[in-house]
């Protein structure tokens, strides 16, 4: 296999090494590449957000469905633009207002739902030592996030339990990932070294 | 005896090789190989309506055959419902999909065939079936394969329910906690004075702010790539709140680079209500908070750099994080920022762990804004948050201890009480 | 009467009311009430996308008018910005939509954001590296404890684990399923609890400081 001889390759992989640069430090090779990211996926994100957005949720419902429910979070939309213009700008409280109702509203049940799921799941189905540990886990944790009490005495030594099973879980998940985040950048080598310079096969 | 059951199989036999040829239907009356196998449908209950639930039951000798369920509504318009499903599956659902919306009407009487079939039906059988107004129930042969056909269901009309019935011990608990949590805003009212913990990062908050300050450096604030309508989101703009006054009061510079511009938009207005209060109106600069780009890896290129570049004293990253959770984090410590970071992704925080001065656990964070103005309203809420541990733990602590009694000692009425326990935790 | 916060406040409430009451009723419109706000979101976020816009374009334009420090690179991310929209829109019309497989849009998404993406996610691998040299010369107990049980986690799966001991894979996912999973459950539960709190302190409008 010989070097890539396609210009688009040619891009990616001269991105792909101006990324890498920043490693060494910050200089104008990744300053290049990041404004460039930044400037070109904001315009894919604008069509994304025309082509999903007002084509498909506004556009159509409305013009084709008949459905003049849209037009509700359209006007939403457009007291966006008040913050354009200073003396009306407060209107723009109101599509936030509308939007952090909703959050907060829908999080509630999911909460519960959660919630219950992992009272469920803590459950011991079975007896054995393993279930023991995971109440015992579950317990100390949990008292590790009491807030309303000091963390002395009795309290204080139970938290440190929780904290202790909070770190071995962080580790596992720290260990979790290392070969997974190793394994993205062996696919960038690889595509540097077959895709570009056809090195390898 | 035997003699007639010969003539009977020629006979099939016989009548098989004439109508095979010309794909029509043979109807043997007295032959019931399916015995046993019945359907039923019944509305889907505690939905918003359009649904219709079809069951079946079997003995286990017909496991591996394929049922066809057809569906006619008492208009006479036949339709298929489903194809060749394994019997053992035991149910499937009449709903609407997204590819054909509200093929089940509400109000309208639908009755249900089964067909079972040894073989994934005949596309021309399928056919022939759907021209039928009505089959008989009995086994009929088409070109050499038999198959059987059930009996119509009864008249299913499916309807809407009011109230979704499995949620009732979500809304039970709903009731008890909103109770606890207005109680503890009664006393709060009342004047009760309400302790929180100390929580490390944020005490650290103001030596943060107050370093940058001295070093001339601003602050930087990063929410994540979250939207307004995400918790973790709403509390890193909490947080924001507060610490954007302590800004304020030191005269310094804060930077939200945001990954959503309604994100944008609110933090903007947080800011500049912060500011407002802390009584510098004009030290709030909206252009300080800015958009970046809505795609993660965008954002986290673009958030690096503006560090790099800006070199801010202190970095606040608090919100909801991913992948590039790591990829900030680092970056702040490479240019020496006192680093305050906080989540709700387990799978990032030992990220953070490894790499902030000050991480904020899950919910840590979202007492963090009760924790940096500690008014007694807020802090009730904290209070009702602690007594709700102590009644999950309690009801860890009861379940295993009645699993022993139930597993371990084997009784009766314990394994019930668990059963009993289990089954209103699934929802 | 707009300019206070009592009706934004009120809105806050109303909605926040309608999305918890419609969990428990499955009939229309409260059982699609998710769906929709949801939808309605991604309008209003579309509409405020051009706030951001004209928020991070026009601080590169005034970075250029200054002739600020990188006032080369905010070019670059004006260009950037400026074609992808211009080749979107003439792909539009060339081939019905900008996401056809032929089209110079597609492209500019193969070959300009899949790598810089792909590139940034893999930095990575460094970032863990260094991340995990610094808990390791933390020397406290619980930077060594996380150290100790990502390399543990790490060796038990990989080929190499099952070299060392036979049992390590083993208690690897042991470790998964057991304390890993009771402290996961733990702050679960805490996260459950104070998303309730954020969300009930909002609701009721005691925490307003999202409104100016």
């Amino acid at each position: 296999m010989a070097i890539s001889t396609n210009f688009w390759i040619w891009i990616a992989a001269l991105l792909t090494l101006a990324i890498y640069s920043f490693l060494y430090k910050d200089n104008p090779f990744y300053k290049f590449a990041e404004y460039l990211l930044v400037g070109i996926s904001i315009g894919y994100g604008i069509s994304i957000y025309w082509h999903n957005t007002i084509i498909t949720k506004v556009y159509n419902p409305l013009v084709y469905d008949k459905n003049f429910l849209v037009l509700i979070p359209l006007l939403l939309g457009l007291l966006m633009f008040s913050r354009f213009f200073k003396n009306v700008s407060y209107l723009s409280r109101i599509p936030i207002a509308f939007v952090v109702g909703a959050g907060t509203g829908l999080s509630v049940p999911s909460s519960f739902e959660f919630l219950f799921k992992q009272i469920y799941a803590t459950m011991p189905l079975k007896l054995d030592i393993g279930s023991l540990i995971i109440v015992v886990g579950v317990i100390s944790t949990l008292v590790y996030f009491f807030f309303s009490l000091e963390h002395k005495g009795f309290v204080g030594k139970v938290s440190k339990v929780g904290i202790t099973f909070i770190m071995v879980a962080f580790g596992a998940a720290f260990g979790y990932t290392i070969m997974a985040r190793v394994s993205l950048f062996i696919g960038r080598i690889q595509f540097l070294l077959s895709d570009w310079l056809g090195i390898i096969k | 005896m035997l003699k007639r059951t010969l003539l009977l199989i020629l006979f099939l036999i016989l009548s098989i090789s004439l109508f095979s040829e010309n794909d029509s239907l043979i109807f043997l009356e007295n032959q019931f190989p399916c015995e046993g196998f019945y359907i039923t449908g019944r509305d889907i209950p505690n939905d918003g309506g359009s649904g219709i639930e079809i069951n079946w039951s079997f003995p286990d000798s017909l496991d591996n055959c394929f049922l066809t369920v057809l569906r006619r509504d008492e208009f006479g318009n036949n339709s298929v419902v489903a194809t060749d499903l394994l019997v053992s599956s035991k149910q499937v659902r009449d709903v609407s999909s997204d590819e054909e919306p509200s093929r089940v009407k509400d109000g309208i009487k639908y009755y249900y065939t089964g067909i079972l079939s040894k073989k994934i039906i005949d596309e021309n059988l399928l056919n022939i079936l759907k021209e039928k107004s009505y089959l008989k129930n009995g086994t009929y042969i088409f070109n050499n394969d038999t198959f059987y056909v059930t009996s119509e269901t009864d008249a299913v009309i499916s309807k809407a329910s009011w109230f979704n019935l499995s949620r009732i011990p979500v809304l039970i608990s709903l009731i008890i906690i909103a109770f606890v949590f207005l109680y503890y805003l009664n006393l709060a009212k009342s004047g009760k004075e309400l302790y929180i913990r100390k929580i490390n990062g944020l005490d650290a908050v103001e030596e943060a702010v107050g370093r940058s300050t001295e070093m001339g450096k601003p602050i930087m604030y990063i929410l994540g790539i979250g939207y307004v309508t995400d918790i973790p989101t709403i509390a890193g703009l909490t947080i924001l709140s507060r610490v954007s006054k302590k800004v304020a009061e030191y005269e310094t510079k804060i930077l939200v680079p945001s990954y959503d511009p309604v994100v944008m938009t609110t933090a903007q207005e947080v800011v500049k209500e912060a500011f407002t209060e802390a009584g510098r109106p004009d030290l709030y600069n909206k252009n300080d908070i800015m958009y970046i780009t809505q795609d993660q890896f965008g954002y986290a290129a673009g958030v690096d750099g503006m560090m790099m570049r800006e070199k801010p004293g202190a970095v606040f990253l608090q919100g909801l994080f991913f992948a590039e959770s790591l990829i900030l984090a680092e970056t702040g410590h490479s240019i020496g920022a006192i680093q305050i970071s906080g989540t709700t992704e387990t799978a990032q925080l030992p990220f953070f762990v490894a790499a902030c001065d000050y991480t904020l656990i899950g919910e840590e964070m979202m007492a963090a804004s009760v924790y940096l103005q500690k008014e007694p309203m807020m802090l009730s809420s904290i209070a009702a948050e602690d007594l709700l541990k102590v009644f999950i733990m309690l009801l860890i602590i009861a379940g295993f201890v009645i699993s022993i009694f139930a597993f371990g000692f084997n009784i009766g009425l314990f394994k019930n009480l668990f059963d009993h326990l289990v089954n209103a935790l699934q929802v | 009467m707009l300019k206070g916060k009592g009706i934004p406040i009120f809105i806050t409430f109303l909605t926040g009311m309608i999305m918890i009451i419609s969990f428990f009723i499955p009939h229309k419109p409260f059982g699609d009430i998710e769906k929709i706000s949801l939808t309605w979101y991604s309008i209003i976020a579309g509409f405020t996308m051009l706030l951001g816009v004209d928020s991070l374009i026009g601080m590169h334009f005034r970075k250029l008018k200054r002739k600020d420090e990188n006032w080369f690179f905010s070019l670059v991310l004006i260009i950037g910005f400026t074609a992808t929209v211009v080749v979107g829109i003439i792909e539009t019309v060339r081939f019905g939509t900008a996401f056809d497989e032929r089209s110079y849009f597609t492209y500019i998404y193969n070959y300009f954001i899949v790598p810089l993406q792909s590139t940034m996610f893999s930095l990575l691998a460094f970032f863990i590296a260094s991340a995990a040299y610094r808990a390791f010369r933390a020397r406290n107990f619980d930077a060594t404890l996380l150290l100790i049980t990502a390399i543990i986690v790490m060796l038990g799966r990989v080929p190499l684990g099952e070299q060392i001991s036979p049992y390590l894979p083993k208690f690897t996912e042991w470790i998964m399923q057991v304390p890993q999973m009771a402290a996961k459950r733990g702050i679960g539960l805490g996260i459950s609890l104070g998303a309730l709190g954020v969300s009930i302190r909002i609701i009721l409008g005691i925490e307003r400081s999202y409104l100016s």
